[in-house]
């Protein structure tokens, strides 16, 4: 009895010690050398391996960023923002310049109300292949298909569908502007823009390229790409092209005046503190031609 | 018409659904059931009725409570498990033990991989495997219950034809009739009854194309070759091949538990080796193993092979010689 | 025995139930819509422009690029816009609207019914005549017919298919021409046949067409007895089975050759062209009449016998108006398609207009068209069983869905041509097809950037 014991004790330290030393040699040999500041890089980011950063992971862009030292210029994750690009630089002990953080914002106001639909999607749910099927069950070939893509592309949970409306949502707390929802969107309409002072944004709530009158038969809150704007801009941030007109986010410095000129409300201003009825100091546009001006709206 | 609808293609559907599969599954088996309530009467039903019932209800709890998925009772998966259990079971197995092997079967085989299509296992098979070894004596209980047509044989009153040759040798089932084989005077299972039954269950289903018959055939002749190998060899000490063929689970296992599309192989070639696979072990353990039959066994051993066989055998490809 | 292709393939129900109806002229309507992207290839260039008069078969636009064709005008009259206008799927396309003037056709077209069965020899000269004369094939992929027709250098055709097969249930435009025309499609069988170096021309036909067999088999037998040229041309009956009609199934079928993954017909000798191209190179050769009328079927089985048609459309009608000349949309219609149920388009916006290779209005109920609810796979393998290319739609699907591109592309998605019989079969409701479309597309991209590099 004893005897087994001893043996069987002697047997697997033995057989422990030689098995140590042949995975100490063959983990010499085929030893992988690796920067040890990739690894060091990889602590501080998120870990959320979101691709946000164009990278195929966390590591992959740590490894990315002590490549392309001594500048760090190129490299961004979205994710951890400004402070993590800070600790990241620490880490590697160079400075790199502040970005002006980012949101997602769905640049499309083609509501049920807005835009009816013209006929009934009947096939796989999915915005990816209901466009490459046809423009769309309604009467814009530009706007969003409402299949949920850049839902299910999103990995922050930051945007949903509104079931009232038909078109995602942007949570701009849980918003990393990694990016993922605007490749998603087969029809470009997500673009992430500056998160602007206190939150404050102006952008034009449509991407639709048809002439005015049939951009407008599709949805009454179409861009028809009339100018008007672009006139009223003090700052030349608005330029219209092919029949829809853009808001430059550099540029742009929140007066609203475009807000209140655009006859259709398809330009939107977010998060901008709600303002008493009172006399304002630009040239007031005739109220009753600004139907139903929401000039102060929640981001939808 | 309103707003016209609108869909890639193609805009047209066959009428087979996953629903008229399992119908057709369970009218298949209608046969064999027939027989059995016919041949064990009340007993038979009543294990009939609590195995059909208690799957269909854990299923629909499952699904609805555990789950949280769209319910999967309407597709009838539910109530061809169920049957299946029940024609695996002995005639006097208790309703609890019947209830007993409906929660494995459901709830541990099925649901705990997901449901419907998820399963690595057969169900029924599994649930079986179960009461066999957990509940010996009832599962291997063959006393006959007061049927409502027929008369008894006397000599096989306690005990299946192959339980009787693995005790007592091939001289022990001499004056076996094929004849009774193949119509429904052997002892067993519910399910084991009737050959002939069993296989017009199968051609129901080949000719509604609900399976291919390479699966069921590739067992059989396994079987067949296999036991004729060893039969030639030493008629005196191995059973020969129509006895294997005829007796036991395999017709029952072969066409209907073999074939669950869930724990099947894709391809055609992969259903060969499969089956090829369940022949083999279902001989090893007739003629080698403890126990008397082996295809439930044999099956579940396969099941878990399958993963690997569609990914070795892929269908003939156009322009990929 | 019969032939037909060797893996795969599905039974649906033919519903073949305006075969009867003959082929009747549609009228011209006040005013035309003709689009500039009627082809395979880049969208054609316009070349006329407001107020401009033209003639019925006069070009108005002008190919742009080596895959592209020749658009003529349907209808004489003057040029009312040249500008975008929405398509069959509600995109903007440019259009050419034309207000419909009289009917007078332009100098040097033909427009007797006279049969013409001798052959010109110049080959060049009828290629030429196929390339000025807009003639795209009329299967369903309107591939410009003179590219189809000249095989690359190191390539020769060993056989001419004549894809008489019509495999998608309803339709019937082929049908009838192969019982009205069927004399002028083997003359231009001939001339195809001619232009490839004299191969021999196999003109392939399921069994649930009788009548057509016998129609084609006869013009053959007497332009044999009478006309030069026409030797080594057969009519092939083939067994019932979708997608007969696909280009590689029919390469299968007539001669059992398979062309190579990525690969094209001519590799193995073969170019199909289907019957309706056939009449249109006849047209075009023997006549001179550009590619501006072709036959379309308005069925369903929502529409009473009277209201089936088979017509003779010209391009540019707005596919409104044809529905309205054959007797309105029916009220139990929940879908209408152009072109077949298995691989057609659903029709968003019926302002659309005609285009060269529209083949039908077909109208289908909600009860046989809505699709299922979506259920588990029970991988019951029977998408496989269908897959007529031999491919595993459900393994596709799931590599697809995690857009796992590597395996996708070992399990040959490339190979896949959207014949619709996975998602036929399918009994889970998976819409595996359009899944795997889309993967596919993908996947093509991604070998094509392989091999750009």
């Amino acid at each position: 009895m004893t005897t087994t014991i001893i043996w069987t004790i002697a047997i697997l330290t033995v057989l422990g010690a030689v098995l140590a030393v042949v995975l100490y040699i063959v983990a010499e040999k085929f030893k992988v050398e690796e920067d040890p500041r990739i690894d060091e890089v990889e602590k501080v980011l998120p870990g959320a391996n979101c691709g946000g950063c164009g990278q195929a992971g966390c590591r992959a862009f740590a490894q990315f960023c002590v490549e392309s030292l001594p500048e760090l210029d190129k490299c961004f994750c979205p994710v951890g923002g400004n402070d993590g690009m800070q600790k990241v630089a620490a880490v590697l002990g160079v400075e790199v310049a502040a970005k002006e953080p980012q949101v997602a914002v769905v640049r499309c106001n083609g509501s049920c109300e807005n835009r009816p639909r013209t006929n009934e999607y009947g096939g796989y749910q999915s915005c990816r292949v209901k466009a490459s099927l046809y423009s769309g069950d309604t009467g814009c070939s530009f706007g969003c298909l409402g299949c949920g893509d850049c839902v299910a592309a999103c990995q922050f949970g930051a945007i949903s569908m509104d079931p009232a409306t038909g078109l995602p949502v942007v949570d701009e707390e849980k918003c990393t502007a990694c990016g993922a929802c605007v490749k998603a969107c087969p029809k470009n309409i997500i673009e992430l823009r500056n998160k602007g002072r206190r939150n404050m944004r102006v952008f034009v709530s449509c991407v639709n390229k048809d002439k005015g009158a049939v951009a407008r038969k599709a949805c009454k809150a179409a861009c028809i790409g009339c100018g008007k704007c672009a006139k009223v801009c003090p700052f030349e941030a608005i330029t219209v092209e092919n029949n829809v007109a853009y808001i430059d986010f550099t540029k742009c410095k929140l007066c609203k005046k475009c807000v209140a000129e655009c006859p259709t409300g398809a330009i939107h201003a977010v998060n901008f503190p709600v303002v008493k009825p009172k006399p304002e100091a630009a040239p007031a546009p005739k109220p009753a031609e600004v139907p139903a001006a929401e000039t102060v709206k929640k981001e939808e | 018409m309103e707003k016209l609808l609108v869909s890639p293609s193609p805009h047209l559907h066959t009428k087979t659904s996953t629903k008229s599969l399992m119908r057709d599954v369970v009218i298949a088996l209608l046969p064999a059931v027939v027989v059995s309530v016919l041949f064990y009467g009340w007993s038979e039903l009543l294990v009939l009725g609590v195995s059909v019932a208690s799957c269909v209800l854990l299923e629909f709890l499952i699904t609805k409570y555990l789950l949280k998925k769209p319910c999967t009772v309407c597709d009838w998966s539910a109530v061809v498990t169920g049957v299946l259990l029940a024609l695996n079971l002995p005639a006097t197995t208790p309703w609890w033990v019947v209830f007993i092997g409906a929660v494995v079967a459901i709830g541990v085989a099925k649901m705990t991989f997901g449901g419907l299509g998820q399963n690595l296992f057969n169900p029924a098979i599994v649930g079986r495997v179960f009461l066999l070894i957990s509940f010996p004596t009832y599962m291997t209980d063959w006393t006959r219950p007061q049927g409502f047509i027929g008369g008894g044989i006397d000599g096989f009153s306690g005990a299946t034809a192959l339980g009787v040759a693995k005790e007592g040798g091939v001289a022990a089932i001499e004056g076996l009739d094929y004849m009774d084989m193949l119509f429904m005077n052997i002892g067993g299972s519910a399910g084991e009854l009737s050959a002939l039954a069993l296989i017009a269950g199968f051609i129901y289903l080949l000719a509604r194309k609900v399976i291919r018959p390479y699966i069921t055939l590739s067992i059989l002749a396994t079987v067949a070759v296999f036991s004729g190998i060893f039969w030639l060899i030493n008629p005196a000490e191995y059973t020969d091949p129509i006895f294997n063929l005829l007796t036991g689970g395999l017709l029952l296992g072969s066409i209907f538990m073999a074939t669950d599309y869930v724990t099947s192989p894709m391809s055609n070639m992969g259903g060969v080796v499969f089956g090829i696979g369940i022949g083999l072990i279902t001989m090893l353990i007739r003629y080698f193993g403890a126990y008397p039959e082996g295809v439930s066994f044999a099956i579940l051993i396969m099941n878990s092979v399958v993963p690997l066989l569609n990914k070795w055998f892929h269908a003939k490809k156009y322009g990929r010689a | 025995m019969m032939k037909t292709f060797s893996i795969g393939g599905i039974h649906p129900n033919d519903s073949k139930i305006s075969k009867d109806c003959k082929i009747e002229v549609l009228p011209v309507p006040s005013k035309v819509f003709i689009s500039v992207a009627q082809h395979l290839g880049a969208p054609a260039t316009p070349i006329v422009k407001a107020g401009d008069q033209v003639k019925a078969g006069q070009v108005i636009a002008e190919p742009a690029g080596f895959i592209s064709a020749y658009v003529h005008s349907s209808v004489s009259g003057t040029v009312k816009s040249v500008g975008p206008r929405k398509d069959l799927a509600g995109n903007n396309m440019t259009h050419i609207e034309i207000d419909v003037e009289g009917d007078e056709w332009a100098e040097g077209i033909d427009l007797s019914d006279t049969l013409v069965t001798e052959i010109p020899e110049d080959n060049k000269a009828i290629l030429e005549k196929i390339k000025l004369n807009g003639v795209v094939g009329l299967g369903g992929a309107t591939f410009p017919a003179h590219v189809k027709l000249c095989p690359p250098p190191g390539k020769k055709a060993d056989c001419l298919i004549l894809n008489g097969a019509e495999c998608e249930p309803y339709l019937t435009s082929d049908y009838r021409i192969m019982l009205e025309r069927s004399k002028e499609i083997v003359v231009g069988a001939a001339i195809m046949k001619q232009v490839l170096g004299g191969c021999p021309a196999v003109i392939g036909i399921e069994e649930n067409k009788p009548e057509a067999i016998a129609a084609m088999s006869a013009a053959v037998a007497e332009l044999q007895k009478t006309a030069k040229g026409y030797d080594g041309i057969s009519v092939m009956t083939l067994k019932k089975k979708y997608p007969q009609g696909g280009e590689k199934q029919l390469i299968d079928a007539v001669m059992g050759r398979q062309v190579k993954s990525m690969g094209l017909p001519i590799d193995v000798g073969a170019v199909v062209q289907n019957v309706a191209t056939s009449l249109a190179v006849y047209e075009a050769v023997q006549k001179n009449m550009p590619l501006v009328t072709n036959v379309m079927t308005i069925t369903g089985d929502c529409l009473p016998m009277e209201k089936q048609h088979n017509y003779k459309f010209r391009i540019g009608m707005p596919l409104s108006y044809v529905a309205e000349v054959a007797g309105g949309v029916p009220e139990q219609a929940a879908k209408i398609i152009s072109g077949g149920p298995m691989m057609g388009k659903a029709i968003a916006n019926l302002d659309a207009t005609t285009v060269k290779g529209s083949s039908s209005l077909l109208y289908l109920t909600a009860e046989q068209t809505v699709r299922g609810v979506e259920s588990a796979c029970i991988r019951c393998g029977k998408c496989a069983e269908a897959c007529p290319m031999g491919l595993e739609p459900f393994l596709l699907n799931k590599y697809a869905r995690n857009n796992m591109m590597d395996e996708l592309e070992e399990n040959a998605i490339q190979d896949c041509i959207e014949c619709g019989c996975c998602l036929y079969s399918c009994p889970a409701n998976i819409p595996l097809l359009d899944i795997i479309r889309l993967a596919k597309g993908d996947v093509i991209r991604i070998i094509r950037g392989r091999s750009a590099k």
